[in-house]
């Protein structure tokens, strides 16, 4: 009989409480059994996604600026405003808000990144990755397990919920990056797998019906702030969860939650550059400005 | 369930040049299947494009996406921005449409690709549905059409109906792929000349069975 992927969160964490193994280690022998490839294989496979991850992160903190000009510059000032020593939300959270924004401004410079669960919200998992790393003195063997954690909780929301924001929003997109990052961060922490699926809960509740508007189509305003907001949340979820806070729906209840406000959404809110922030005065203008037409 | 996703690298990956996976790494995939039914490099290729496509493909940098996946460039090559100008150069023209209409195949990222060289002509209609995962939901083939249900892998496998071994090289196949590469669906489409058997398989193909049905089944085509 052939292995198949797992369709449930439940299942996925039933598997781990039985097996006594963590979700990183049941999803790389997943991978193992479905792809054909080595076990080394698989790792370096995903080492080399981590190193691309750190060399955007690297990238944006000193300095890229888009095509258009709209975007860029924003890391190099959190990482100036950081050394004075006065955040408000503490070191810790700019320090992800500001590896978030990085990589999401390289990649609106088209720059090289490694797309998590997509290229608009890549920024937020290497955002709570590269804060963690130094918070919890993560090993290289201990990030490349946070990837393998986040991307099979992220393989499960994409097939029962759907990760495109021309489908289903913002929400698909941050939302997910952001409930892959919660439950990976509580898995680093230590924590149980139960309490990985409730933090992906968590942050996924708190983003839905976040919205796709970027300003001319372009993945730049607001997507690379929001990418920001996707690794704070996560943190505050994972947070939550490992103080053993509870969600009241279950994580696969939640996720078809998504899908549904997802279908919901008029298509003006699903990234085609027409509603939300795009359909402002202001975003039009700018559309004009780039592409010359207005959008019907 | 859709169930488009089958390794964990379709989400933590693919590594890619910006900006936007399912519009820029999706259109790579989506160009690079259209040349890898077309078996071969396109003299011509007309890009339709529907719905988000439609409206976003210059912000996106689709049409250059989808120009290096006809080029059959991997998503984080460098020369994926240029590659409108390298398909010229390669003698292909590439030429896009917006298309006011809904998508022909029910998804907002759609784009249906023609692809022709004077003597074969081959319609793919495919849409990206995140993450720089496509489908591929009707495949225009040897005056054919064929409807997977979408997800890849997809496997094609054309044989002549001239051939007198066209049963036994069907079955020979069903068999392998039953054994080695289990398909949820399995179609079969036939006119005068052409007999096409279709799978779409449940996981993605091993390295080593894809190297034997390419030796093995001549004509064969893996999306």
């Amino acid at each position: 009989m052939y292995l198949t992927m797992y369709e449930r969160i439940e299942e996925l964490v039933q598997d781990a409480e039985k097996s006594g193994k963590a979700i990183s280690e049941l999803v790389i022998e997943h991978e193992v059994q479905t792809s054909g490839m080595s076990r080394e294989d698989v790792w370096n496979k995903m080492k080399h996604n981590l190193e691309t991850m750190r060399a955007a992160v690297e990238r944006g903190e000193k300095g890229v600026k888009s095509m258009t000009g709209l975007t860029g510059g924003q890391a190099v000032k959190i990482k100036a405003y950081r050394e004075q020593g006065h955040t408000l939300s503490g070191d810790i959270m700019m320090q992800a808000v500001q590896n978030a924004v990085a990589t999401n401004e390289v990649n609106a410079a088209m720059g090289v990144i490694c797309a998590t669960p997509t290229a608009g919200s890549s920024g937020t998992l290497p955002g709570v990755l590269f804060m963690l790393e130094k918070r919890l003195k993560m090993n290289e063997e201990q990030m490349v397990r946070f990837l393998f954690t986040a991307g099979g909780f992220g393989m499960i929301i994409a097939n029962n919920a759907g990760i495109a924001g021309a489908s289903g929003g913002c929400q698909a997109e941050v939302g997910s990056a952001s409930g892959m990052g919660a439950a990976a961060a509580v898995e680093a922490a230590g924590g149980s797998p139960r309490q990985s699926a409730t933090a992906m809960a968590f942050a996924i509740s708190n983003l839905l019906g976040l919205v796709c508007d970027p300003i001319a189509g372009l993945v730049e305003v607001p997507c690379v702030n929001r990418n920001a907001v996707g690794s704070a949340n996560a943190l505050v979820a994972a947070d939550m969860a490992l103080a053993g806070c509870t969600s009241i729906i279950p994580p696969d209840e939640v996720i078809s939650a998504m899908d549904k406000v997802g279908r919901n959404l008029p298509r003006e809110l699903r990234e085609t550059g027409l509603g939300g922030l795009a359909g402002t005065p202001t975003g039009q203008a700018i559309r004009m400005k780039i592409f010359g037409k207005e959008m019907d | 369930m859709a169930g488009n996703y089958r390794s964990v690298f379709d989400i933590i990956g693919p590594i890619m040049i910006g900006p936007s996976s399912s519009h820029t790494a999706g259109a790579v995939a989506i160009g690079k299947a259209g040349r890898t039914i077309f078996n071969g490099q396109p003299k011509r290729v007309v890009v339709h494009y529907y719905e988000s496509f439609a409206q976003t493909h210059q912000g996106h940098g689709t049409d250059y996406a989808i120009a290096a996946g006809i080029m059959n460039f991997p998503a984080d090559d460098d020369r994926v921005p240029i590659a409108r100008q390298l398909a010229k150069e390669a003698g292909i023209d590439i030429r896009f449409v917006e298309e006011a209409g809904p998508s022909p195949i029910g998804h907002p990222n759609t784009a249906v690709l023609n692809l022709s060289d004077g003597q074969q002509q081959v319609e793919v209609a495919a849409c990206s549905v995140g993450g720089g995962v496509i489908e591929v939901r009707q495949i225009k083939l040897y005056d054919l059409t064929i409807k997977p249900t979408g997800p890849l892998p997809i496997i094609l496998y054309p044989v002549k109906t001239t051939d007198e071994r066209r049963e036994i090289k069907g079955l020979q196949l069903t068999e392998f792929l039953r054994m080695h590469a289990p398909f949820k669906q399995n179609v079969v489409v036939e006119n005068q000349a052409w007999r096409i058997f279709e799978f779409d398989l449940i996981n993605y193909l091993h390295a080593g069975t894809k190297k034997h049905l390419l030796g093995n089944y001549p004509g064969i085509i893996c999306i």
